[in-house]
């Protein structure tokens, strides 16, 4: 597979990547990470647009699953989606999908496990400078608001690195574009499909939301069966 | 910048030093510094115990920490003891957080999520991305401002403020609208992305889609779908390397 990867283009995914990590908790948190948002602005800068959008919408219906809060732990599907992207615009077919699919996947659980990595690096910080922060001392807050923000700048841009990396290693292994690896695009959109159903059924709970959700699927089969 | 800007655009950052023993109570401290300044004019002790407490312990939702910052600053100046502010700062946590989660994180995102698949299922391309980022960044930054303006201009008073607020009614609203969307969304990206495969393929997705929820609601955590669609897509890489 050829993914035309040129020096430009790999240092605008990952600044781009760095942008889209660095937005899931540190700043601003506006939907950039998204993995729809994040894929589709890689397609762009890759040149395959159509590309980034097929393997955004499939991550981003893992993506609808998870619930963002406090200290929970949940991946991070941006950077990810970046090399998932860069990946896919190499090939055609739902071989190709499937495998950036899986590379999207493997990427966020490795964005969770740094999210938690973070978490304590700034908790240790944050010990550390417990008597300066008793004493009500601005530097000090302003300082430690800093290193979190690099911090998390340098995990970001790693992660992209690496999925930047796992596209290209992946690339080295041609997938025809028909026969059984089309099972494995199938797989990846079962299984994206299953996530958006299971995140959706679990919000709705039992009450009006759940009424409405079903009125939303049966309007978008009709949809569907008559358009 | 004045004061109030200068406090919202470091608002933005809030989770950046977030940490499992203060949370966000450092980007508070961090966003509470420019709307302290004046105190330490007219009362520098007081200012020194303010800067304190507001890096300590805090955590509710990013979008709707400026009311706590708002109303705490407010209380600050208007003398109300230490710790009477420190329960203030407390009691906010919990109904924010949840306020938000329920308006933002289960609401309006999947809300706009769906919106934006769907119109890119019906061809939108990139103009639905663009779209999404100008309405949910508007929307997010008006809440940031409003939550630091209400927070300031109620101080302790905060809790009224919120109850008769438009947050608390669009959380209620936004949910159903969520879920209907996530219905529509969802059967047409699934008709999109397997468009052009078999009756066969297309049976075999949906199989695995009933299933993969079937699992995931009976054991919960221990089948994500993400482990799910991991193992999958290994199997089925292995069978068709055959």
């Amino acid at each position: 597979m050829d993914i035309g990867l040129t020096p430009a283009i790999a240092l605008s995914l990952v600044a781009w990547g760095t942008i889209v990590g660095v937005d899931l908790v540190s700043a601003p948190q506006g939907l950039l990470s998204r993995p729809l948002v994040a894929a589709a602005v890689a397609g762009w800068l890759l040149g395959d647009v159509a590309a980034g959008l097929q393997v955004g919408l499939v991550l981003e219906c893992f993506a609808l699953d998870v619930l963002p809060v406090g200290a929970a732990k949940y991946p991070d599907y941006g950077p990810g989606a970046v090399g998932a992207t860069l990946y896919a615009t190499g090939g055609k077919g739902f071989g190709v999908l499937g495998v950036a699919t899986g590379i999207g996947l493997v990427m966020a659980l490795v964005g969770g496990w740094s999210l938690l990595w973070i978490r304590h690096a700034n908790t240790r910080a944050v010990q550390r400078q417990a008597a300066a922060l008793a004493a009500g001392d601005r530097p000090t807050i302003r300082g430690l608001q800093r290193e979190g923000l690099l911090r998390d700048i340098t995990r970001s841009a790693v992660l992209t690195l690496l999925a930047i990396g796992l596209a290209v290693a992946s690339a080295r292994f041609t997938f025809p574009a028909e026969g059984p690896f089309e099972l494995v695009g199938i797989a990846a959109i079962g299984a994206a499909l299953a996530a958006v159903s299971t995140g959706a059924v679990r919000s709705a709970g039992r009450g009006p939301r759940l009424a409405w959700l079903s009125a939303g699927a049966l309007l978008g089969l009709l949809w569907v069966v008559l358009g | 910048m004045t004061g109030r800007l200068r406090a919202l655009w470091r608002l933005l950052a809030l989770q950046a030093t977030w940490n499992f023993e203060r949370m966000q109570g450092i980007g508070m401290g961090h966003a509470a510094e420019p709307l302290l300044e004046e105190l330490r004019e007219s009362d520098a002790a007081r200012q020194a115990d303010a800067v304190v407490r507001s890096a300590e312990f805090f955590n509710c939702h990013p979008y709707l920490a400026g009311v706590a910052l708002g109303a705490t600053v407010r209380a600050e100046y208007e003398g109300v003891p230490g710790a009477q502010i420190v329960r203030l700062r407390t009691a906010l946590c919990g109904p924010l957080g949840a306020l938000g989660d329920r308006l933002f994180w289960i609401g309006v995102v999947p809300l706009m999520m769906s919106a934006a698949s769907l119109a890119i299922v019906e061809g939108a391309g990139l103009a639905a991305i663009v779209a999404l980022l100008v309405v949910y960044n508007t929307l997010r930054l008006a809440t940031g401002a409003w939550s630091l303006e209400a927070g300031l201009r109620s101080g302790i008073r905060v809790s009224g403020e919120i109850a008769g607020s438009w947050l608390t009614r669009s959380a209620e609203r936004v949910g159903p609208a969520a879920g209907f969307m996530v219905g529509v969304a969802i059967p047409k990206v699934a008709a999109a992305l397997l468009a052009g495969t078999g009756a066969q393929m297309v049976s075999g997705a949906l199989v695995l889609a009933i299933a993969g929820v079937v699992l995931a609601i009976r054991f919960g955590s221990a089948i994500s779908p993400v482990r799910l669609g991991l193992v999958a897509i290994l199997l089925t890489l292995i069978y068709a390397g055959r």
